[in-house]
């Protein structure tokens, strides 16, 4: 059985989307299968921002409907082996589907894949609910200002109560500059406030911006400061111990040779 | 410093005669003279909540008051609150006007004053509340959460949402937190809107009505 988790923040614009996105990609390049599936019903975005908007032919609605079987309305992922995307429908609302027809779809999904990803709508009123129905862990996604940290706070609340446990935090759009001076919530602080486990920090990139225009997951740009953070955060989903680098000071050639100075002292 | 011993308050459900435990009746009635001959304008077919803590007068002195109060002022009394304070000796001229032992039925005056322990963080948009007394949290209270108590409110842990202390009236009732950065403080019908900021001070504090009917925030030394 593999596991189902919901990545959901509460707040909108934090990028639940793109996160989900490159961690499914991520997961599926280091070999696992993976489905990624887009639980924000009448305002779909995660085909695009993975590129896959043209092939869809059924939707979850279909599904539940009983339209055509949930193998069918998966969309393969060309560029990786074992990605699969199940698109929301775009013509349907939230309140179309129930929180058992999500939890019966990820159940299905979880015995045939390593992980199934669910991609939450903001809010927490029933896209929510539906995208969390079916979840074993959740993953929230925030970025350091104080009205994401309100709204993933209260996530976490509502998913406690839910019992969707652990939780798993993912720092998103982190800018080390801003912390440096002084205008940007630092990670102890943001970690102080939410109490979960980091699960990893994604730095501020721009090419994400780019990334999600053309269709392709930004994990797929090596180099990208933001793709290698995501390729740490899929490895850490998998169990393995991967370090968290510290953003804020990183070590160039003269700040070593400073701290070898003072530390003579 | 110590509040008046009779004081006349408008709240919403009416007038409340609020009364100092621990004095005569001859003091009473003198304090209740003096109070409404302050007054611009005679309050007459009005009637009053007659709030006390205890140890509170004997039945027949609450009659006699009430009787006062209906023949002198015209005033007709709607209700008699009674606090179930601890009975303590009066607090005398220490610095910190509160001594909490009295409120969290730590002192050996035999008090029934229940305590709830939360072991958990009060998070975003939730709401606990506990009516009977006191509410001691081992965790945090975070931004948009709020925590209501009978009693005292204690969080081992930062305060950063709202807190409301003494919900049924008590005036006594004190906030303490490791950290006190909270949105707003209401201790019975007192609020305080946070004028402190929200960056910790690195100790812990305590919120109690003090002497000029403000909440006063102190550094919190011990019980």
């Amino acid at each position: 059985m593999g596991k189902v988790i919901v990545v959901t923040s509460g707040k909108g614009g934090v990028g639940k989307t793109t996160s989900t996105a490159n961690l499914g990609s991520a997961l599926a390049l280091i070999g696992k299968t993976v489905a990624v599936v887009d639980a924000d019903v009448g305002l779909r975005n995660l085909d695009v921002v993975m590129g896959l908007e043209s092939r869809i032919v059924y939707t979850s609605m279909d599904v539940i409907e009983k339209q055509c079987e949930l193998q069918k309305a998966l969309v393969r992922d060309r560029r990786v082996e074992g990605l699969m995307l199940l698109a929301a429908s775009q013509k349907n609302n939230k309140d179309d589907i129930q929180p058992e027809h999500m939890k019966s779809i990820c159940e299905r999904l979880s015995v045939d894949y390593d992980f199934v990803l669910v991609d939450s709508p903001a809010g927490i009123e029933q896209g929510f609910q539906n995208a969390s129905a079916g979840a074993d862990e959740a993953l929230i996604v925030t970025t350091p200002d104080v009205s994401a940290l309100r709204d993933a706070d209260r996530m976490i609340g509502l998913l406690l109560n839910d019992g969707v446990e652990p939780i798993n935090l993912v720092l998103n759009r982190f800018s080390p500059e801003l912390v440096k001076s002084g205008d940007m919530v630092d990670v102890p602080d943001v970690l102080d406030l939410l109490s979960i486990d980091l699960l990893g920090i994604v730095p501020e990139d721009e090419g994400v911006i780019a990334s999600t225009n053309r269709g392709i997951p930004l994990v797929y740009s090596e180099n990208a400061p933001g793709a290698q953070a995501y390729r740490r955060i899929a490895r850490r989903i998998t169990g393995q111990q991967v370090p968290i680098p510290d953003f804020l000071h990183s070590k160039n050639f003269f700040s070593n040779i400073k701290e070898w100075f003072s530390r003579k002292k | 410093m110590a509040y008046p011993i009779v004081t006349l308050r408008a709240y919403q459900d009416g007038f409340h005669l609020i009364i100092r435990p621990h004095l005569s009746i001859a003091e009473i009635e003198e304090a209740i003279q003096k109070e409404l001959a302050r007054m611009n304008r005679p309050l007459s077919e009005v009637s009053v909540q007659i709030d006390m803590k205890t140890p509170v007068l004997t039945y027949s002195e609450l009659e006699e008051l009430k009787t006062r109060l209906k023949e002198t002022y015209n005033l007709q009394t709607r209700d008699i609150a009674i606090f179930d304070e601890p009975v303590a000796p009066p607090v005398v001229a220490a610095p910190a006007t509160h001594t909490i032992s009295q409120t969290m039925g730590l002192s050996d005056s035999g008090s029934s004053e229940q305590s709830r322990i939360l072991s958990q963080t009060v998070r975003s948009g939730q709401t606990e509340d506990f009516p009977p007394g006191s509410l001691i949290i081992y965790g945090d209270v975070n931004q948009g959460a709020e925590v209501r108590a009978g009693g005292d409110i204690i969080v081992l842990g930062a305060l950063r949402g709202s807190a409301h202390a003494g919900t049924k009236g008590r005036l006594s009732a004190v906030i303490i937190a490791m950290d006190l950065i909270p949105l707003r403080l209401q201790i019975g019908n007192y609020i305080n809107r946070s004028l402190l900021g929200q960056k910790s001070r690195g100790y812990p504090e305590i919120a109690y009505i003090g002497s000029k009917d403000l909440i006063v925030v102190e550094k919190f030394v011990k019980f």
